[in-house]
């Protein structure tokens, strides 16, 4: 029984992991070649392909360089805006609260394309176009919802005895927000930090409006190649790709205790909000 | 602890400045323009009601559009959940390296959607491809990529979305399976109970508010399914794989008719509008 579920469980995996393998294989140069019969690859692995990303587009590793910058900033800057208010939604009993907490999940499913094109338009009336600073606050913009939903997840969890023992020794917002709540949470937080990274490294549609090709990330430099109708060469291609994947992998791979902290909905708890 | 007024509105004021800078006040701006003749490009705006509405209602693209979002939406969800609910019941049990498939598991998810449309165009791709590889080696003869093929495109997009998004559901849904209690799960074993009775039983009732969460942020975002398809498809052959974010995007920026897109762009947010409020109303329902 045990045996046939962890075979179940790596065949799954496999059949979900075949399509990266296949263009990790394209990376280094391992190619199908279906002339002969049956098909076969052509070899040996190089790491040349990696070194022509730089050429078909020069600009990559800069590119890379501003991905990975706006989207740590981004995510540092939903969650330091989430937290706070995801405590004060926690600790207030208002009328109408657990559907605020709901709406901010309707706000994280709302696709950016239902308000990029006016903030496009916007954002070129108050100089943000082309600005990192314009890319990063639009980016923590989009994520920031979602953050709120999970962060209130947490700290609706935690008894607000230590708050009360702080507030009777004279500690300020700042002190319990920063010195007792954070910490109690520091999973979560660090969770939400990291898909927070996931989404904006990934994220297409706000770049790409806010850029008129002055300061581009990974996904915009992507859509340009492909949209213009430059064809790239399969192993570049698939090189590219494994390039813009791998900090995202490491990552994860870093931090897959922290991750099982990141829940939609406080486990055990059948509330929803 | 017990929050003033004043507290609340420190605590709140970093989010409704970086919300209300880049969402709330962008989005209705967008909408009073929408019921102008404005456009970046002009100097001259009048009234106009509802026109632009109409409009993009009355284009055949746009219903087109619509009909392929809703078939998207109908199909792609229920399987993400499916599949990702099934992933996740496999790993629910505690073994050695859990943590580590569960990452493992995640990669597709890490692949932006935009760079998974550049990947999958090249596996469905003739000679870089791994369809025709596995079809030579069951001695079966090449095909041509189903993305270039009217009927079979929309069933693709969908496909590599769920590829791409039902481990991200496992994801989600694996901490509320973890929470189970070990009893509940014996009670089923020793009330004879099949593995089908356990997860209609034990499994779906302790995780259906956790799982309409996530179909309620699925939901949202097939509305609005656009990279992938973008460099997919762009949204053809023909409109078959027209979404109405693809219509938005290239009525405002490819066509320049920012009234359109503007206009459509706000209708796909009051269809996330209508559903958001469907799920606040049936949440409500569950857990009063």
């Amino acid at each position: 029984m045990r045996a046939a579920r962890i075979i179940a469980i790596a065949a799954v995996t496999g059949a979900f992991l075949l399509p990266l393998a296949w263009t990790g294989l394209a990376a280094v140069g391992v190619l199908p070649d279906d002339s002969t019969r049956p098909p076969s690859w052509t070899g040996p692995p190089t790491l040349d392909h990696i070194a022509e990303i730089g050429v078909a587009e020069p600009t990559f590793w800069q590119e890379l360089a501003t991905s990975t910058l706006a989207a740590i900033l981004a995510a540092c800057l939903a969650v330091a805006a989430a937290l706070p208010a995801a405590f004060a939604l926690a600790r207030s009993r208002f009328r109408g609260g657990r559907t605020a907490t709901q709406g901010f999940l309707v706000l994280a499913s709302l696709p950016v394309m239902a308000y990029v094109i006016p903030l496009a338009d916007l954002s070129g009336r108050v100089h943000l176009i082309d600005t990192f600073a314009g890319i990063t606050l639009a980016e923590a913009a989009v994520t920031a919802p979602l953050a709120v939903f999970v962060l209130h997840g947490a700290v609706a969890q935690l008894p607000p005895d230590w708050e009360e023992a702080a507030v009777i020794d004279g500690a300020g917002l700042l002190r319990i927000l920063g010195g007792i709540v954070v910490p109690l949470i520091a999973p979560s937080v660090a969770a939400t930090l990291v898909v927070m990274f996931v989404l904006d490294w990934n994220m297409l549609l706000v770049p790409l409006v806010l850029t008129s090709g002055e300061v581009k990330t990974v996904p915009v430099a992507l859509s340009d190649f492909f949209t213009f109708e430059r064809e790239l060469d399969w192993p570049t291609a698939a090189a590219a790709l494994m390039v813009s994947l791998a900090p995202l992998a490491v990552l994860v791979g870093v931090f897959h205790r922290v991750l099982e902290s990141f829940a939609l909905q406080a486990p055990g708890s059948r509330d929803i909000g | 602890m017990r929050l003033t007024r004043r507290d609340r509105l420190v605590l709140f004021a970093p989010l409704a400045i970086l919300l209300g800078g880049w969402l709330v006040i962008p989005a209705l701006v967008g909408l009073g323009a929408t019921l102008t003749t404005y456009s970046p490009l002009t100097t001259a705006v009048a009234f106009a009601g509802w026109r632009n509405y109409t409009d993009v209602l009355h284009d055949p693209q746009f219903s087109e559009a619509v009909r392929n979002v809703a078939i998207f939406t109908l199909v792609a969800v229920p399987l993400e959940l499916g599949l990702g609910f099934g992933i996740a019941y496999l790993l629910r049990r505690p073994f050695r390296g859990r943590s580590w498939w569960r990452g493992l598991l995640l990669l597709p998810w890490l692949v932006s959607p935009i760079a998974s449309g550049v990947m999958w165009h090249y596996l469905f791709g003739g000679a870089t491809g791994i369809l025709n590889f596995i079809l030579g080696w069951l001695g079966q003869p090449e095909v041509a990529s189903p993305i270039g093929d009217v009927s079979l495109a929309l069933a693709a997009t969908i496909a590599i979305e769920v590829w791409r998004v039902a481990p991200f559901v496992t994801f989600l849904l694996l901490p509320g399976l973890v929470a189970i209690p070990q009893e509940r799960w014996e009670q089923a074993t020793l009330a004879g109970a099949s593995w089908f009775q356990r997860i209609a039983k034990v499994a779906l009732p302790e995780v259906a508010p956790l799982m309409l969460t996530v179909g309620m942020l699925l939901t949202g975002l097939s509305l609005g399914a656009f990279d992938t398809i973008l460099i997919l498809t762009g949204g053809g052959p023909g409109t078959a794989t027209l979404t109405p974010a693809l219509y938005s995007y290239d009525r405002a920026f490819v066509t320049n008719d920012w009234p359109s897109g503007a206009a459509s762009a706000w209708l796909i947010a009051a269809g996330v509008a209508a559903v958001g409020a469907a799920y606040v109303r049936i949440s409500a329902r569950w857990s009063p």
